[in-house]
């Protein structure tokens, strides 16, 4: 620590992460210049990352009224959170069990319910949507969420947290006068945040970008997903990709991801480092 | 609890929101899926073809379903029917429709022909007979085709001046494919700058590209009668694989590896590739997009001209009410139109399964000024149908994961087709099982 580095070492150093970072942004780079390319599908310099002069706005405009954007995102939105919460809840329940509670038979459920993490969603296509259709919640926003409720990932991940934690805390709040769901609910969670935002970025993300299951779930065009309303017009099989529009789409489709993760990158990360527990 | 409560009031309310709405404009509603397998303007129009159709019948509301690929229509649909939420119409490839056949699932179209006053026998007649064969199931009609295609090579025709080649002798042969693309290919040291020939080699295109040139070299690929049947490993099919692998490893013309259809499209456009192989539904986005002038012309041949056909056609479900299927032939009707067939024709590039939307005169404008439109009508004298068994996606890309073997030089061609023949022998095995001991009758 006590070491200075020398000016050209943190030359060096900077030159290469923004090689690096460049390197990296390439693609997201691309797609924004692609996106305000104009009359792009047979464009010649399509590959390039030279933006062209003037850039064109006919990408995005074509790209917007091509989906309903906007009920796309309320949709899509509503599926993020209404996953989210239901996870958050079922998962700190679940794992608190796991961990802490003593029952017959409770390391056999536990490594039952980890198997579903080796099954490969795709398989559980048909039976799912025969559940959701019994459920009255086929071409539903809830036939999207359902399955998602009950996450063996977030389990164990809150387990695993609940494990690490020491007893003495319970133990106070005990002592206290806490009841089980009151340590959990002021004592456990609040010290398990990192673990609770580490899972809910996993999921906002998978969610917001999910597209075989609501493929599968919804018929209606008022209830498509971002992803199935960008598919709907950027997909193709046989061989014609306008990538302008492609590009166009896409940007619509994850800027607020972005701006959600620029916004509360500061958060993140101190939300990490401030947790009294690594 | 609460939020629990909360949830279930929602949508208890929602139901009931829905269902008074439902019974107070006292329309049909019929779900159709439709796959959108070429550029997104095609969404488009089909969300206005059904718009139309839904302003002219005030007692009917076609939903209009997007359903990703072809493959993936697939597994929505058969995933719909098997949870009990069958579509009324579907828009499906039109080698997936015998195994809907082989399930049951689908009407035949015979019967919904006879209660509402036609006739099957002669129903078809008006249809391109290359069509027939992927409508039809054990005599009886099935499926109604709307969008077809068959392969197409598309030339560079300032590559093709530049090499010496003369753009109205396309060539015709594979001999002559080969020996073209070697003159077209461009190449600085070890690196080749322009390829002479390119083709997607993703899934579903490959094994029909695949077929196109076994077919080309005197092969069937399939049994056209009997859905448990494939000839992967035959001299047919082993030398079209041969070809390719030379295409890629001798003659050094094709790309080596897996190229996809997007990719393929940019690289002709970009002038990288002389000549692609790509379907006729891609040739109004190739009109549009082309920078250069560029022409069309037949799958070369080694010992005859054939090819596949592709696209897609209307299938009707059954375990939907009467209503609705009342619905559905009347949207079906209005669909597989002469008028509505040759729109969306002029529209898309792919060519209309009716002989007679050729005689509407919108029709013969549109092909005095695009004489290129009727390449793929002139080579359907010389399609058959596409394969077409059990289980189909996995028995195509049995052949398809061999070939890409090879393309990408993990391969030999014996080897492909022989592991291809058994892998598919055994997906085909339910099937034929089924079949071949009859004694339990």
């Amino acid at each position: 620590m006590s070491v200075r580095a020398s000016p050209t070492a943190i030359v060096a150093g900077a030159g290469a992460i923004g090689a690096i970072a460049l390197l990296w942004s390439a693609p997201f780079l691309w797609m924004v210049v692609a996106s305000l390319r104009p009359d792009s599908a047979g464009s010649l310099d399509i590959a390039s990352l030279m933006p062209s002069w003037p850039p064109s706005w006919a990408n995005f405009r074509l790209a917007w009224e091509s989906a309903d954007f906007l009920l796309n995102y309320w949709n899509t939105l509503m599926v993020v959170a209404g996953t989210l919460t239901v996870q958050l809840v079922t998962m700190s329940l679940a794992g608190y069990a796991f961990a802490r509670l003593r029952f017959r038979g409770r390391d056999l459920i536990f490594y039952l319910f980890l198997l579903q993490l080796m099954i490969v969603p795709p398989v559980l296509i048909v039976p799912n949507l025969k559940t959701v259709t019994r459920l009255g919640i086929y071409d539903t926003l809830w036939g999207v969420m359902a399955p998602y409720w009950a996450s063996a990932f977030g389990t164990f991940l809150m387990r695993q947290t609940f494990l690490g934690i020491p007893r003495d805390f319970e133990d106070a709040a005990e002592i206290d006068g806490c009841t089980l769901l009151q340590t959990l609910r002021y004592v456990l969670l609040p010290l398990a945040k990192p673990a609770l935002i580490a899972f809910g970025i996993v999921s906002v993300v998978a969610h917001w970008n999910e597209f075989l299951w609501p493929l599968m779930v919804i018929d209606s065009p008022s209830h498509r997903t971002l992803t199935l309303g960008l598919a709907s017009f950027v997909s193709s099989g046989e061989g014609d990709a306008e990538w302008g529009l492609i590009a166009a789409g896409t940007l619509i489709v994850s800027l607020p991801l972005f701006a959600g993760f620029i916004a509360f990158q500061r958060q993140f990360i101190n939300s990490f480092v401030m947790s009294g527990i690594k | 609890m609460t939020a629990l409560s909360r949830i279930t009031l929602t949508a208890v309310g929602v139901a009931t929101l829905l269902s008074a709405s439902v019974a107070a404009t006292a329309k049909t509603s019929i779900d159709f899926y439709f796959p959108v397998p070429v550029q997104g303007a095609l969404a488009r129009e089909m969300t206005r073809i059904v718009k139309e159709f839904n302003d002219a019948s005030p007692d009917i509301e076609v939903v209009p379903a997007y359903t990703g690929s072809y493959d993936e229509t697939r597994l929505k649909t058969q995933a719909a029917v098997e949870a009990g939420k069958p579509p009324a119409v579907t828009l499906m490839s039109a080698n997936f429709v015998q195994e809907f056949v082989i399930s049951g699932e689908i009407e035949a179209i015979d019967d919904l022909l006879t209660e509402n006053g036609g006739d099957p026998k002669t129903f078809l007649d008006d249809f391109w007979p290359a069509l027939r064969g992927n409508a039809t199931a054990s005599g009886k009609i099935y499926a109604i085709p709307f969008q077809n295609s068959t392969p197409l090579v598309y030339i560079n025709v300032d590559h093709f001046k530049e090499a010496g080649l003369d753009p109205a002798k396309p060539p015709a042969t594979w001999t002559e494919l080969a020996d073209a693309a070697k003159k077209l290919t461009k190449r600085d040291g070890d690196k080749i700058t322009r390829y002479g020939f390119e083709m997607p080699g993703s899934y579903d295109y490959l094994g029909w590209l695949t077929q196109a040139f076994t077919m080309s070299n005197g092969g069937q690929f399939f049994n056209v009668s009997a859905p448990g049947e494939v000839y992967y490993d035959q001299p047919s099919t082993r030398g079209a694989v041969q070809f390719l692998h030379d295409l890629v490893f001798t003659h050094k013309v094709m790309p080596e590896g897996v190229i996809d259809p997007n990719q393929t499209s940019s690289d002709f456009f970009a002038g990288k590739a002389s000549m692609v192989l790509l379907s006729t539904g891609s040739l109004s986005f190739i009109r549009n997009g082309a920078k250069s002038p560029y022409t069309v012309a037949f799958v070369p041949r080694n010992v005859r001209n054939a090819v596949p056909i592709g696209g897609a056609s209307l299938i009707v479900f059954k375990g939907i009410t009467p209503e609705q299927r009342k619905a559905a032939w009347k949207f079906v009707t209005y669909m597989t139109s002469a008028e509505t067939l040759g729109s969306w024709s002029r529209f898309t590039g792919y060519f209309a399964p009716r002989k007679s939307s050729y005689d509407l005169p919108e029709m013969k404008a549109f092909v005095a000024e695009h004489p290129d439109a009727l390449i793929a009508v002139k080579q359907l004298e010389f399609a058959q149908p596409w394969l077409s068994t059990y289980n189909v996606v996995a028995v195509r890309k049995a052949i398809e994961d061999q070939v890409q073997a090879v393309i990408s030089g993990k391969k030999q061609a014996d080897e492909a087709v022989r592991d291809a023949q058994k892998n598919a022998d055994e997906i085909l095995r339910p099937y034929n099982e089924k079949i071949a001991h009859v004694s339990g009758l």
